[in-house]
């Protein structure tokens, strides 16, 4: 007799549910892999994420691994020249923003560099040619396309409008969605914002990533909006803040005060509410909003703990405790304009005190790499890979809040300790990509050199204008410690590469002291360049009261000198010409050897002319004359801003207290390199010749500069 | 004759006004009880669940072995060309893996246990319907040796019936009677062996019940997760009386479901919906 089904079935079950019992104890013992599957969601997440990773991980691995031969087939059929000719397989290129040579050379005389040391003396050391101007977006911008100005279109960070007479940053410009839809109240944008980089020519990278040479770029300034190349690149300099500036950071405070920071930062209100204080971060302008000016805000609360000097901070759904003197890790903020529209960042809290004002420095907020609301990387997944694997860092283009220190919302330790902590991050970048690019480019640039200096030669000179009064032995060697610092992060490099690696060490310019400041349009006002209205003896900002009408000449920037051109410039009142070309030499007379009065110290060392300066395309957008200023000069804080003053020399008492933006032929940057190199006169505009030539990439036509004489191993 | 008595459990189904009304309810909305039952459980669960993760996990270092591990997926993607890199890539996706499983081994644990023990219980009430009135069943009893095969013999409450001769399986040590039952109750069957009795619960019912498929002698983890009574003595030459109950099986979303299936996917989307609004790592 046949045993029946239904028993069968009851034995089945009966058999899989102890089984699958038993497993689950078993297994939760011993695999919590498996037993996942049967014990519900907490469990089930785990197997299924971790089941889903590994199947992703695997197909991603099977169809690299399938398509090696095919897709090493096809770029070899295609690129069969990448590598065929190059005297390299690899390049490391570690650019450290400001580095001066003459500091350099005197840490090292004095035995505090060893590996630059070691580099000087089994490879080279030079002193290495800026552009004109010194600039950083400027230098950087001719370092990666090897050419001129002329031919990239960057003079300066800012350019001017010539409408208006008023700046706009000069590498990339952000417009809204071109498609907006209104709906009652609400002004919905249709599609996403327009980034247009204005930097032109192109970077190097690109030449040797087309040859199918792999390139990792992190930091390069000038590199936003990222452009698309057979690599993987980080932008740095000029990335915008979620606000869309170049950095405004946020002073929570309870103390009342009515006074405006001058640029970079804004000052806000705490508002007390029982024990506990509530303040707000300023954000992106509202998307939805039918005017501009309507600003997204994310609310905050401070719940201060005298006894123990600290004070638990909520925002959103986190929450910390900070105490006094102590930064936040980075903190995801959203911004809600609703409809769904949201804009996310991250950024950092300082609990700068609690008594008698409670007072909360926060950073710009930076694009969260992890879920950019603008393109920060190529490919967009970069910027993520980086967050997932470091976590989130700081996006900004300049990162460290040099503003708040000038202000006094930071002190120095507070703005070190921002500094350094950024400068991990890119160090652990730098590794990475190093690790990641065993053969091809790695080019990685370093910021912290160009802000330490700009915020602590004040220290390194004994009648510094900003550091008068403070005893030698109160003044820290943070420049020394910062030049150690890099020698020991070369050092390290240095480990991680063989001995048929180039690594080259350059710096876009060096530094000299800012101790006196030069308001140019008060030279020109008071020499009768530039008019101001009548009953003026001043301007307010961006030539707020300056009479076009019968102005020929005024600055804007950093080191640019305009004429007001007529049909050029909106209301332009000198002749392009000959009459214009008098302007000029006249100018260049008058301000070249300009003395000041009080040091009886020459303030401008040489005044150049662009026409004979730059060649290219773009030379229309330049300045008519680049003003060099001598050592211990600079353009003023309210020359910069296009502000007419009465005194054309002023000390600069701002903890911005060292510069570059003077005569080009005084701040040489560096050049360090594991490899001999021939040349004596090297310049920035080098770099990229120099490199497509290693890499046996024949030079396109329109390059400045010119390869050096490397003697590979 | 010793042993446990043959005495009718006849209970009538319930027949309180709430429970009428929730079948009407959800007869309504197309969804029978014990669906209902299954997707309420699931969303509970799968509620609770994530909070005993949330609460018995380091969710800051789960955090980062899932970031890392993103990161190495996304390195494969991003230096898919440079073969050494993929493979160091899916290296590291193992280590990340491991120690993402690592970092989950103590809420798992706090979490699977209980709920092992849960589902245990609930499989006794939604793995098999109960028997209908008047719908033949196999009752199947096994001896430890084959000598108490032959003494094993049946005897059933008034309301049931055997419906043939009782087949014997000397190979298997059983026998195996069909039976029927005429209305709705819980009952005991009683099996004589060697003048001992031994009572096997019977549940013949419409509704929703709870029920135990089999009664074992000894094996106490087997008990644990397969049977709803009592251990039979352990000198009794009977092994296990079985009831050849009906597998459950619900309806959802147009399928038939075993509800084990059903209770883990809908929790499993629950958890997941949840977590996301308690923002919770898992």
């Amino acid at each position: 007799m046949k045993v029946p089904a239904a028993s069968f079935a009851t034995n089945l079950r009966q058999r899989r549910l102890l089984s699958v019992c038993l497993v689950v104890i078993g297994l939760v013992l011993l695999f919590p892999l498996r037993s996942e599957a049967y014990a519900g969601p907490g469990a089930g997440f785990a197997v299924l994420s971790s089941f889903w990773t590994l199947f992703v991980a695997f197909l991603y691995s099977a169809y690299a691994f399938l398509t090696w031969p095919f897709r090493h087939l096809f770029r070899w059929l295609r690129h069969r020249q990448a590598y065929g000719k190059a005297q390299i397989k690899r390049a490391v290129i570690l650019g450290f923003d400001g580095m001066d040579p003459e500091l350099a050379a005197r840490f090292i005389a004095e035995g505090k560099l060893p590996n630059l040391a070691k580099l000087r003396d089994q490879g080279t050391f030079r002193k290495l040619r800026t552009t004109f101007p010194p600039i950083s977006p400027v230098a950087w911008s001719t370092f990666m396309t090897g050419v001129n100005p002329g031919k990239h279109n960057i003079y300066d960070f800012l350019a001017r409008d010539l409408n208006t007479y008023l700046p706009f940053l000069s590498s990339a410009e952000i417009k809204g969605p071109k498609q907006t839809l209104k709906i009652g109240k609400y002004t919905i944008p249709l599609g996403k914002p327009e980034i247009k980089g204005m930097r032109r020519g192109t970077p190097f990278w690109h030449w040797l990533g087309k040859a199918g040479i792999f390139c990792s770029v992190i930091r390069v300034p000038v590199t936003f909006p990222p452009e698309k190349f057979p690599g993987v690149l980080l932008s740095g300099m000029c990335v915008p803040d979620l606000k869309g500036s170049q950095g405004t950071f946020c002073f929570c405070t309870t103390r009342n005060s009515s006074q405006k920071f001058r640029e970079g930062g804004v000052r806000i209100p705490i508002e007390r509410n029982g024990s506990a204080l509530h303040s707000y971060i300023p954000g992106p302008e509202d998307p939805l909003a039918e005017s501009s000016g309507s600003e997204l805000r994310v609310d905050f609360e401070i719940r201060p703990d005298g006894a123990k000097n600290q004070a638990r901070i909520t925002v959103g759904a986190e929450s910390f405790t900070l105490k006094v003197g102590e930064y936040s890790e980075w903190v995801p903020i959203k911004f809600s304009a609703g409809l769904g529209f949201n804009a996310r960042g991250i950024c950092r809290f300082y609990l700068k005190q609690l008594s008698p004002e409670v007072e909360v420095y926060v950073t710009p907020v930076n694009i969260d790499p992890g879920r950019p609301d603008l393109p920060i990387s190529h490919p967009v997944t970069y910027s993520i890979y980086l967050s997932k694997l470091f976590g989130p860092y700081a996006t900004l283009g300049l990162a460290e809040d040099t503003w708040a220190l000038n202000e006094e919302v930071l002190d120095d330790q507070a703005f070190l300790a921002q500094c350094y902590s950024n400068h991990d991050d890119r160090e652990r970048m730098l590794f990475d990509a190093l690790e990641k690019t065993r053969q091809g480019l790695c080019t990685c640039v370093f910021d912290t050199t160009d802000r330490v200096q700009h915020m602590f030669w004040r220290y390194l000179e004994e009648d510094h204008p900003a550091a008068r009064g403070v005893p030698r032995e109160q003044r820290p060697n943070v420049i020394e410690d910062l030049y150690r610092r890099m020698d020991a992060l070369i050092g390290r490099v240095m480990k991680q590469i063989d001995q048929h690696t180039l690594l080259l060490v350059v710096s876009d310019h060096g530094f000299k002291s800012f101790a006196r400041c030069v308001n140019l349009n008060a030279w020109l006002h008071q020499n009768g360049y530039l008019a101001l209205k009548p009953e003026k003896t001043e301007s307010g900002d961006w030539f707020e009261d300056v009479d076009w009408s019968r102005t020929t000449a005024y600055t804007l920037g950093l080191n640019g000198l305009y004429l007001n051109i007529k049909g050029r410039e909106r209301h332009g009142i000198v002749e392009p010409g000959e009459k214009a070309e008098a302007l000029k030499k006249e100018l260049r007379k008058k301000l070249d050897g300009l003395v000041d009065p009080a040091s009886s110290r020459v303030g401008i060392t040489g005044i150049f002319d662009c026409d004979a300066t730059y060649a290219g395309p773009y030379v229309d957008n330049a300045p008519d004359l680049i003003v060099g200023y001598g050592d211990g000069f600079r353009a003023s804080w309210d020359s910069v801003m296009g502000k007419v003053t009465t005194k054309i020399f002023e000390d600069n008492l701002k903890a911005w207290s060292g510069d570059h933006c003077i005569d080009p032929r005084l701040v040489p940057g560096v050049l360090f390199s594991n490899f001999k190199i021939a040349d004596e006169k090297p310049a920035i505009v080098d770099v990229a010749p120099t490199l497509l030539k290693l890499f046996g990439i024949r030079l396109p036509a329109h390059l400045d500069g010119k390869s050096w004489a490397v003697t590979t191993v | 004759m010793s042993g446990e008595t043959n005495h009718s459990l006849a209970m009538a189904s319930p027949t309180s006004i709430i429970p009428r009304l929730s079948t009407l309810l959800l007869g309504v909305l197309g969804v029978d009880l014990p669906a209902a039952l299954v997707i309420l459980l699931s969303l509970t669960i799968g509620l609770l669940m994530v909070m005993v993760f949330r609460y018995t996990s380091d969710q800051k270092a789960i955090r980062l072995a899932k970031n890392q591990l993103k990161a190495h997926l996304l390195a494969v993607r991003l230096f898919q060309d440079q073969l050494p890199v993929v493979l160091s890539s899916y290296g590291s996706i193992l280590r990340c893996t491991g120690r993402y499983l690592q970092l989950a081994f103590k809420p798992l644990l706090i979490v699977a246990l209980p709920l092992t023990f849960l589902i245990v219980q609930l499989d006794r009430y939604l793995g098999w319907t109960p028997l209908p009135p008047g719908q033949a069943f196999l009752l199947k009893a096994r001896a430890t040796s084959p000598d108490a095969v032959n003494e094993l013999s049946l005897r059933l409450p008034p309301e049931m019936s055997t419906t043939a001769p009782a087949v014997h399986v000397p190979a298997e040590n059983e026998v195996v009677w069909r039976v029927v039952a005429e209305k709705n109750g819980e009952y005991n069957v009683i099996i004589g062996v060697a003048g001992r009795t031994l009572a096997k619960r019977v549940v013949v019912s419409s509704g929703l019940s709870r029920i135990s498929p089999i009664r074992l002698q000894g094996r106490f983890w087997q008990r644990i997760f397969v049977s709803g009574e009592p251990a039979l003595p352990e000198n009794s030459p009977v092994q296990s009386v079985e009831v050849g109950y009906p597998s459950r099986e619900i309806k959802f979303m147009g399928f038939e479901w075993n509800w084990i299936w059903l209770f883990f996917l809908l929790s499993l989307v629950a958890g997941f919906v949840f977590k996301s609004v308690l923002r919770i790592e898992i």
